[in-house]
């Protein structure tokens, strides 16, 4: 809502200031969201006198004056004509800046000097097309008076946001109106004494409302011979100061009083509508209509339509149509000032996407009670205006009568909720500065009846609202709660949340956050096979893009996007993790699910830049490493890393999924070359996948610790080719499977494949470390055990030893 | 063999005396001291003397070992010290050189920004509580006092999926969830993922919000502005001032927008503030009674308030970020900064 100071002055008095109103204003709840001065800046184009005029020595067309701005008599040369000596006129002095970044220097114009420039409403800004300079009346002002000043220009433009609630404060009146309020100060009404003729409404048109429900209230005058022509000077400047475009004196008194009073207005060329009556109905299912704006529409028995005696004319409440429109020959009038039901005009509004002025405010609501005070005095400037006269009285169809039922309100509740302590009057004086009508009722409880502009308010707590707005927000003093001990320990599932974001950064992983939604074809680009479960995402049906138009059912596509990103930047070593939800959708009707998954992506080397050390490229046992981090930290047992059936989009020959138990968790992988190039990735890529809801379900919170041995330790190596087939996991279990308490640690320290070892085979070294809880142990004993170990890998596995 | 001692003896200190390294004198040791040693080979003819000899000789030879073995630990620890000196003297690293460190990760901004707060209520007595981001319509709007075609609908674009449900526009819903699962005193957190349909330099469809909400016997607004004061002076410094001013959200009432004196220019105007001073922080109020009404809450008997902020926001004011759409860029330059 835009609102300027000076308009806001002709209804309510005030001493502030335009910065101090601003303050009061947001402090209201009426947040002032931008502030221009208006006439800012011309401080140095002040009002002058012409003292003599002569004929330019050099030039026929220019003239030499000498003009008195107050303090000196300058010379300027000028080259309008509609001018003469003793004119009051308009100079712009040296040092003056136009429109246009105009600088006025000293000049001299074929040999004259120049001080100055007389200005034209056009170099000023004040009009498109100006016809020679500004004359003004005289003495309008002291002479070197700045020229918006003298003129009055000089003025704030407001532009206040303003919340849902808060429909009343749609006009200049309303906003007055909570100034006033808060200031205690009277409210100045603006003026309309309109003259009637002769001639009854009655006899010159009629108002039948067919649907009260949607219409509870329709008014309407008859203004005849009237003249559409420009609107003057005052109604161009207020409506442009407020942002709106001038289109002639009749159009333009509507909208001045809809920004003036809230209430929107609509003119009929009264000769086009048809019997001369206004039926407001329904309109019929397909109904066509055309719009002023030449858009045609098709209507449903939802919307609301005004009709002359055959057909729509206006589309209720959100804008008139072509068909009676006010023309320039337009001699009749019927001024329509109505209440619509809100609900109605939103939805007719929204489904034909036609939000206007008028639709803005009938769809919050406006005041039911102004309706005939805007339409009196729409009627009165029009004829002021535009000439004509208005028929006798208004037609005002208001079937059931609007009561506001009263509030019961208590101002002890007030004081306690808002942890204030006004007294009793006090409380009560405010409700009345904000018109309210109080009375007095039983147990220290009074009966509210707000007025009709303020519908927001219907309850007791909108009230108490409106104490401490009114008093002041400011004025709350600041508490501690007094509040019972409850227990805040947090859940199992956010303390493993966070913990293992924690040992994830600290392991060298950078966390990202991407969007939840990802684009239809990311399935695909992973090579999800057609029966994926992860190929039935939720789909948004109002998506801003197509690549954000589904929920994502794995993290990866966003993961992957954000590798290719910082490959582009350079960025080539990358420790990734997300750890975000994905959204699987329900069963049935169930709501859908959302677990909360972890993924990790490594490309480049392993340890970044280094001096003392080589570089070396991550690989598949890095991501693998991460997960058994983290599987370690959880404590969760029973781990098995499986090849069969690996995920599509991973390398099949690097990579598994992770299993505890019977339960897949996740999967560990380099990524498929395919999907690598899918996602436009330079490098390849190794990543990892959880289910945190898996891991949080079988993380052991509980561990048992167990006291070292104090006995010394021997370790024992193998060394030993074994087909490429046997996985090395393999040989740790036969060893394991010994089951001697004995055995410490079993540690594979070395693979190698190349000189010394055939093809197909690899060689593998193993440690084992030997210690015993109770007592040192003998060479024989180790040795003993040790070979054993031996037999079993060479009988079970057929290793050949080296 | 006194005179055989006094011979030993003084070839032994002289020989000590000119050896230099640690490895000579341990030598030296074995030669004189050792078990096949020239003393040892000494103390072994003690036997042949008189018995009367005996004591007084064998004292001249402890007398003997006893002083060879001080002057050869002598000799020992100064050329130890002289190799140490050596080595101190010798040895360098270039300490200019980086450290070999273990790689560190970061959080992302907004994990850290969440983590930061939910610490700050976490001190506060409030617990966290979460729900899901794709919401029923009545979680999200009904329940909290937004009916069907309500224009405050308007204020929040939103995506929509099918089966009625949404995703949630705010974390608000939460509190619906949480006052239907227990009865006051309520004092809960609600950090999120949220989503508007709408995307430009300061919206993205996607960000985040923390909501706060405590519901008790007797709260008061004035305990609202004692809460966030704390929160504000906690997050962003002691003394930062904070600002009420009067607002609307269907589920509160009273209701306010939240703002702290300008972080950057402190209060004196600035391009950020544009020039108020203010920053807008956080929205909030008073539970209105009609979500009270629909979670089934006596509300002439308790009263309360909520909250709520855009996490996005706060990480930009803290870090000094002007562009919210580096947040979900996820450029390793910029996040390796935190
Ligand atoms: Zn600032």
């Amino acid at each position: 809502m835009n609102v300027t100071y000076n308009w806001l002055k002709e209804f309510v008095d005030f001493d502030e200031t335009p910065d101090e109103l601003a303050a009061l204003l947001t402090m209201l709840g009426l947040e002032v969201e931008t502030m221009e001065k208006l006439g800012e800046g011309f401080d140095d184009v002040v009002v002058a006198l012409v003292e003599e005029k002569r004929q330019h020595p050099n030039a026929d067309k220019l003239s030499v004056c000498r003009v008195n701005n107050g303090t000196e008599i300058l010379d300027v040369v000028c080259g309008a004509q509609n001018f003469s000596q003793g004119d009051t006129v308009v100079l712009a002095q040296i040092g003056a800046v136009l429109p246009g970044d105009f600088k006025i220097k000293k000049s001299k114009i074929r040999g004259e000097e120049s001080c100055g420039m007389l200005c034209s409403e056009k170099e000023l800004g004040l009009a498109e097309e100006s016809a020679g300079i500004i004359v003004l009346p005289p003495a309008i002002a002291p002479l070197g008076t700045p020229i918006f000043a003298a003129l009055g220009r000089k003025d704030t433009l407001f532009e206040i946001g303003l919340t849902p609630n808060r429909s009343d404060c749609l006009s200049a009146l309303g906003i007055a109106r909570d100034i006033a309020a808060k200031l205690g100060s009277k409210l100045k009404y603006s003026k309309s004494a309109l003259v009637e003729g002769t001639q009854t409404v009655e006899s010159l048109i009629g108002v039948t409302i067919e649907s009260p429900e949607l219409c509870p209230r329709y008014a309407a005058r008859h203004i005849s011979g009237c003249t559409i022509a420009p609107s003057p000077e005052w109604l161009i400047k207020r409506l442009n100061s407020i942002g709106i475009r001038s289109i002639n004196n009749v159009v333009d008194v509507t909208n001045l009083i809809m920004m003036e009073l809230g209430q929107p207005l609509h003119a009929f060329d009264c000769d086009r509508l048809s019997g001369k009556r206004i039926v407001v109905r329904t309109a019929g299912e397909g109904e066509l209509f055309t719009t002023l704006d030449n858009q045609q529409h098709i209507l449903t028995v939802a919307d609301l339509v005004i009709c002359d005696a055959e057909r729509p004319v206006a589309l209720a409440g959100v804008m008139g149509g072509l068909n009676s429109e006010i023309e320039n020959t337009t001699t009749s009038i019927l001024l329509e000032s109505a209440f619509f039901k809100p609900s109605a005009i939103r939805k007719t509004s929204k489904r034909l996407g036609l939000h206007t002025e008028s639709s803005h405010r009938f769809e919050r609501g406006i005041d039911i009670d102004n309706v005939s005070r805007a339409l009196d005095r729409a009627a009165y400037l029009i004829v002021e205006l535009a000439g004509g006269v208005a028929a006798q009285g208004s037609i005002d169809v208001y079937p059931g009568e609007y009561v506001r039922p009263a509030i019961m309100f208590r101002p002890v509740k007030a004081n306690e909720l808002i942890g204030i302590n006004l007294e009793r009057d006090v409380i009560l004086d405010i409700l009345t500065r904000l018109e309210c009508q109080v009375s007095a009722s039983t147990d220290g409880a009074v009966e509210v009846i707000p007025p009709f502009y303020r519908i927001d308010i219907e309850r007791e707590i909108d009230l108490i609202e409106e104490i401490a707005r009114l008093n002041g927000y400011d004025k709350i003093p600041a508490t501690m709660p007094i509040a019972r001990v409850v227990s805040d320990r947090p859940s199992r599932h956010q303390e493993i949340e966070k913990s293992v974001r924690d040992l994830l950064v600290n392991n060298g992983m950078t966390e990202v956050i991407n969007f939840s939604f990802t684009a239809p074809d990311a399935a695909v680009k992973l090579l999800l096979k057609e029966d994926d479960p992860r190929r039935l995402a939720i789909k948004l049906a109002n998506p801003l893009v197509d690549e954000q138009s589904v929920m994502k059912t794995t993290l990866l596509p966003g993961l992957l996007e954000t590798v290719a990103r910082n490959m582009n930047f350079r960025s080539l070593d990358l420790k990734l993790f997300e750890m975000r939800r994905v959204y699987l959708p329900g069963v049935g009707d169930d709501m859908p699910r959302e677990p909360l998954c972890i993924v990790g992506a490594l490309s480049g080397s392993r340890d970044g830049d280094g001096w003392s050390r080589p570089t070396e490229p991550v690989d598949f046992f890095d991501a693998k490493g991460i997960v058994e981090t983290i599987l370690d930290y959880l404590d969760i047992g029973g781990v098995s890393w499986r090849t069969e059936s690996p995920e599509s989009y991973f390398h099949p020959g690097k990579s598994c999924r992770v299993f505890a138990g019977r339960d897949c968790i996740g999967s560990v992988g380099e990524l498929h070359p395919s999907v690598q190039k899918n996602f436009e990735i330079e490098k390849p890529v190794f990543c990892f996948e959880l289910d945190f809801e898996k891991l949080v379900t079988l993380a052991r919170t509980k561990k048992t610790i167990a006291a070292p041995s104090r006995f010394p330790d021997s370790s024992r190596d193998i060394a030993m080719l074994i087909p490429e087939e046997l996985a090395a996991v393999k040989i740790i279990d036969c060893i394991k499977a010994e089951k001697a308490k004995e055995i410490e640690h079993v540690q594979i320290f070395d693979v190698y494949r190349g000189k010394g070892v055939p093809e197909g085979f690899k060689s593998i070294a193993v440690r084992i470390r030997y210690r015993s809880y109770e007592r040192t142990l003998t060479e024989e004993e180790i040795t003993a055990l040790h070979k054993k170990i031996i037999t079993n890998l060479v009988d079970k596995l057929q290793v050949t030893l080296r | 063999m006194r005179e055989k001692l006094e011979q030993l003896r003084n070839g032994a200190l002289q020989a000590i005396a000119t050896a230099s390294a640690v490895e000579q004198l341990q030598e030296i040791r074995v030669c004189l001291l050792g078990r096949k040693g020239e003393l040892t080979a000494l103390m072994k003819g003690l036997g042949s003397l008189p018995t009367d000899e005996r004591p007084i000789v064998g004292q001249l030879v402890n007398t003997v070992r006893d002083e060879i073995e001080s002057a050869l630990t002598a000799a020992i620890e100064s050329a130890q010290a002289e190799l140490i000196a050596d080595r101190l003297q010798s040895e360098r690293v270039d300490i200019s050189l980086p450290g070999r460190r273990p790689l560190k990760g970061t959080k992302h901004p907004v994990s850290l920004v969440i983590e930061e707060i939910c610490s700050i209520f976490a001190g506060l007595g409030f617990s966290v509580a979460e729900g899901p981001e794709i919401e029923h319509d009545w979680y999200n709007f009904e329940a909290l006092n937004f009916p069907p075609e309500h224009p405050a609908r308007d204020m929040q674009d939103t995506f929509f999926v099918e089966n009625n449900l949404l995703l949630r526009t705010h974390t608000s819903p939460v509190q619906i969830r949480t006052m239907l699962k227990q009865k006051p005193p309520v004092r809960i957190i609600a950090p999120g993922t949220v989503y508007r349909c709408d995307s430009d330099a300061t919206h993205s469809p996607m960000f985040h919000q923390i909501e706060g909400l405590m519901v008790d016997s007797k709260v008061t607004f004035g305990d609202l502005k004692g809460i966030l004061t704390v929160f504000t002076n906690q997050l962003f410094g002691q003394k930062t001032g904070v600002r009420l001013r009067p607002s609307y959200f269907p589920f509160t009432e009273p209701s306010a927008e939240v703002d702290i004196a300008c972080v950057i220019c402190g209060g004196k105007g600035c391009r950020v503030c544009k020039n108020s001073g203010w920053l807008e922080i956080l929205g909030a109020g008073m539970v209105d009674p009609e979500v009270y009404r629909h979670v089934q809450y006596d509300a002439e008997n308790i009263s309360g308030f909520a909250f709520g902020m855009g996490i996005e926001r706060i990480a930009m004011l803290k870090y000094g970020i002007s562009d919210m759409r580096l947040l979900f860029e996820n450029d390793v330059r910029f996040l390796r900064q935190f």
